[in-house]
């Protein structure tokens, strides 16, 4: 944990671009952003179900083709980026999010309005915002690199969850691999703090699935899986 | 009846709103419907129609629309209004989307005051035009201080209010823009739709976002999800009912429109849902020729 | 058989037609051009400007033109127009000492360093109608008067400032919300109430200050000093890191000058109230001041007992588009709302008849929404 705060200040100093390290965003960015938000907007309204995004042909070493096809269409100059020690070691991640987005990244989680981050790096939510009582939204949005996700709950090594709330009907299956035991304690118990709270993004190659606050987490225990499953691996 | 692809504006970009703002609004509908029933406070923009037109609903929709949507705009819950043929005009002329008047086709719809009588399916995405976005508004005119009702989940004064109409009364008053409680968590205004249409909300598949353009909120309700109307135990919530069944298509259930036909005052009473009439009197002619053979 | 009013697309289509006809006006006239409008009806101009937040007199002109001279709907066209365009940059603060000078009074001080200039204005003319205007002759050409052009000046209460009788300026390198970009939220700090003030309805503005004046607030003030005249606008390019010009622009400035009778830790000085409008509108320029200090009750610790002085009251309802908006919208349809009171008040007076001795339940509450 304490990595997170010291190795932060690395993105301080990568904060320029490197020409030499671009490359090219979505072809067709108005009607491509317009696609992935709508996935993204399927994914946080139906929790759990999973979304393949819409690719671009490469993306910056750091960065799998979903977390960056959600920066592509969601960051700009108006809003707040972290990056995890690791991702802000990562010049092309930083030129091109820079060159691409012109979004603003800052030092302190707290600060940020989304924050990107290899799940083995993660092993607490208390460096991010969570809003207030008053102002929920303010609150940070995680987007988090996993080695697996799939709504069939046989991957080894993975957090199987039942989720049900909102968006769910009856209740949906998830597993993301590599989580942290701590952060996944901790994922769960902060659906207390609801309204304030931590709207999750997993992303694993070209697959996304959203887990906003208002998703009730419950450990699976070894039944019935649903019958429409996918699932992704890291490529 | 579907309009024929036409070209976009020029000199716009598409859906009228530039890429920042549509990326901003974006942000603040992900953050809506992860929060649902909260109003997010967004940087909302000058549309090109008046405030209480419809401009929330339009920035909404300006956001979400792609060039695979079919939209459908209803006002007063007819695709025929002058309000909403300019709306569906707007998105047809700058986004180049097809439009539709059938629900059942439509992938958007926006909507000032109803909810269609067909059940909305999941994948379609229901947009209302808000006026006024604060449920407590009547109650409390400081955002400052509504806001912190919300916060500590405070609502007891509306309790209050709606109890006044039951004493003076004897029944709730409240006929339309009937507060709800989502997910247990957050009153919300359901905007001007009659509380007829409450109902509907409760559960529904499909997606609902709601814009409110001058008072620059944003705030959702996802598939699935438990709206409920208030009421009290010893008097339920309760919807309007008529005696009388649509002139043009009979139905006995569905949200009826009064038309007074001439100086003397007859009335008579129709669907305010026109695609819903459309379609029932249609089917109850295919049946009429298919009992005559 | 009963059918359902349609036709909705042709009566737009018939609408706008007639719009265009009467907006044209007798063909046996000619027609008025945005040039015109622009160089003959300035103060219009001026207006459609500051509230429409765009510095563009021509477009200014043609909004009025497309609005058949209705400045409100003016204000909507330049605002909406005002939304899609690109921004690539914000000014340096605007430096109003080195303004170039075209008027300068004060209601404090008889002579002050740069002295008085009464500049073109309507205040000492008699209001009489020039029917020679209506005979469309000419205005004869202006009096030579010694037109050097002034000197810039220190502003004048600046002046009080020497003396520590006047509250410092309060200073602020934070960068100022944009209200056109970000939703306001109540208290809203001071760059966020005088952006709003400077786009607020001049009517609504006029008569807030009127009533502030008058006794519904605590408005006591002196006009320190209006000044109008050309300033210029410097923008850092962040590739250059140093101020170039990028044009110049009309603006009307007011600072007003009002009592602060002290408290415990201050003793008694004036205190500020700030305007400022874009070209010659300093009727704005001064109620901006009057309603900018009426507003600041609450932080100078004064009682708040009038809407005036009511931060959420005022500046929620300055705007004009929005007010007309919302207003203009009772002319949608709303008979769904409408049939939803009358199935109400029908079914609480059929019960109501039959408990013989109860009134009539007429009263249901009215909102329109």
């Amino acid at each position: 944990m304490t990595s997170l705060q010291t190795l932060s200040s690395q993105a301080s100093s990568l904060k320029t671009v490197d020409a030499s390290l671009l490359i090219a965003g979505f072809e067709n960015p108005v009607a491509q952003c317009q696609q992935a938000f709508r996935q993204l907007l399927s994914a946080t309204s139906e929790p759990g179900t999973l979304q393949t995004m819409v690719a671009t042909d490469a993306q910056p070493a750091g960065l799998n083709t979903a977390s960056w096809s959600l920066a592509l269409s969601l960051f700009d100059a108006d809003c707040t980026v972290w990056l995890s020690p690791v991702l802000a070691a990562q010049p092309a991640l930083v030129s091109n999010l820079l060159f691409h987005c012109q979004t603003r990244l800052v030092e302190h989680a707290d600060e940020a309005d989304f924050a990107l981050c290899n799940a083995d790096e993660l092993d607490t939510l208390q460096p991010f915002s969570f809003g207030s009582a008053e102002y929920p939204a303010t609150s940070t949005s995680l987007i988090l690199q996993v080695p697996a996700l799939s709504d069939e709950c046989s991957l080894s090594a993975g957090s199987g969850w039942t989720l049900t709330g909102p968006g769910i009907k009856f209740s949906r299956h998830l597993c993301v691999a590599g989580l942290q035991d701590s952060l996944q304690q901790e994922l769960i118990h902060s659906r207390n703090r609801f309204p304030c709270g931590i709207d999750c993004f997993f992303t694993c190659d070209h697959t996304l699935v959203a887990l906003p606050r208002s998703t009730q987490l419950s450990i699976d225990q070894p039944i019935d899986q649903p019958t429409d499953q996918h699932s992704a691996q890291e490529s | 009846m579907s309009t024929p692809q036409m070209t976009q504006v020029e000199g716009y970009n598409f859906a009228y709103l530039d890429e920042q703002t549509k990326r901003m609004i974006r942000r603040a509908i992900l953050k809506a419907v992860a929060i649902p029933g909260y109003q997010v406070p967004f940087g909302g923009r000058e549309m090109p129609l008046p405030h209480g037109w419809g401009t929330g609903g339009m920035q909404v929709t300006a956001s979400v629309i792609g060039t695979d949507d079919r939209l459908k705009v209803i006002d007063q819950g007819a695709d025929d209004t002058t309000n909403a043929v300019s709306i569906r005009r707007f998105f047809a002329k700058t986004a180049g989307v097809e439009t539709t008047e059938k629900t059942a086709d439509a992938t958007l719809i926006q909507t000032r005051h109803r909810v269609p009588e067909r059940p909305l399916q999941n994948g379609q995405i229901l947009i209302y035009q808000v006026p006024v976005p604060e449920p407590l508004r009547f109650i409390e005119a400081r955002d400052s201080e509504t806001r912190k009702m919300h916060a500590l989940r405070e609502y007891g004064a509306m309790q209050v209010k709606l109890y006044e109409d039951v004493a003076r009364f004897g029944h709730i008053a409240t006929s339309y823009d009937y507060p709800v409680m989502v997910n247990g968590r957050y009153m919300m205004t359901p905007s001007p739709i009659p509380k007829f249409d409450n109902p509907k909300l409760n559960g529904m598949p499909a997606l609902q976002l709601f814009g409110a353009g001058f008072e620059k909120r944003i705030y959702a309700v996802p598939p699935y999800t438990e709206v409920q109307s208030l009421d009290f135990d010893d008097y339920p919530f309760e919807v309007q009912q008529w005696e009388e069944s649509c002139a043009i298509c009979g139905s006995d259930h569905s949200f009826l429109d009064e038309v007074i036909t001439d100086d003397a005052g007859s009335r008579m009473f129709v669907c305010s849902d026109t695609d819903y009439c459309r379609e029932r009197a249609q089917s109850n002619r295919e049946q009429a020729q298919e009992n005559e053979q | 058989m009963y059918v359902a009013v349609k036709g909705g697309e042709r009566a737009i289509d018939n609408a706008h037609a007639l719009l265009a006809e009467r907006r044209r006006g007798n063909r046996d006239v000619a027609e008025l051009t945005v040039e015109q409008i622009r160089n003959q009806l300035p103060l219009a101009v001026d207006r459609v400007m500051t509230e429409g937040s765009v510095y563009d007199p021509e477009l200014a002109a043609l909004a009025l033109k497309q609005a058949s001279g209705d400045a409100v709907e003016a204000i909507f066209l330049l605002r909406a127009y005002r939304t899609t365009l690109p921004r690539f940059g914000y000014s340096e603060p605007l430096n109003t000492e080195t303004m170039q000078i075209e008027r300068r009074i004060s209601g404090t001080f008889k002579d002050l360093p740069g002295g008085q200039t009464l500049g073109a204005t309507y205040d000492y003319t008699h209001r009489l109608l020039d029917f020679a205007l209506l005979a469309e002759g000419e205005t004869p050409p202006s009096l030579e008067t010694d037109s050097a052009p002034l000197e810039p000046c220190p502003r004048v209460l600046e002046l009080l400032n020497s003396e520590g009788l006047i509250e410092q300026s309060p200073k602020n390198d934070e960068r100022p919300r944009d209200i056109t970009r970000e939703p306001v939220d109540y208290p809203a700090e001071r760059a966020v109430r005088l952006q709003n003030l400077v786009r607020g309805d001049e009517g609504f503005l006029l008569s807030l200050s009127y009533a502030s004046m008058r006794g519904y607030g605590d408005s006591h003030p002196f006009a320190g000093e209006i000044r109008s005249g050309q300033v210029t606008v410097e923008l850092v390019p962040e590739e250059l890191g140093f101020p170039v010009v990028i044009g110049e622009i009309v603006l009307t400035e007011c600072e007003m000058v009002n009592q602060f009778h002290g408290s415990k830790t201050e003793p008694p000085q004036f205190t500020r109230g700030y305007g400022v409008s874009f070209g010659y509108n300093e009727r704005k320029a001064m109620t901006v001041a009057l309603m900018e200090r009426a507003l600041r009750a609450d932080e100078l610790g004064e009682a708040v007992n009038f809407p005036t002085q009511d931060q959420e009251f005022v500046l929620s309802h300055t705007d004009c588009v929005s007010a007309n908006g919302f207003v203009s919208h009772l002319k949608l349809p709303h008979y769904v709302d409408f049939q939803s009171e009358l199935e109400m008040i029908r079914r609480l007076r059929r019960e109501a008849g039959k408990q013989e001795n109860n009134a009539p339940a007429s009263a249901v509450e009215e909102k329109t929404v």
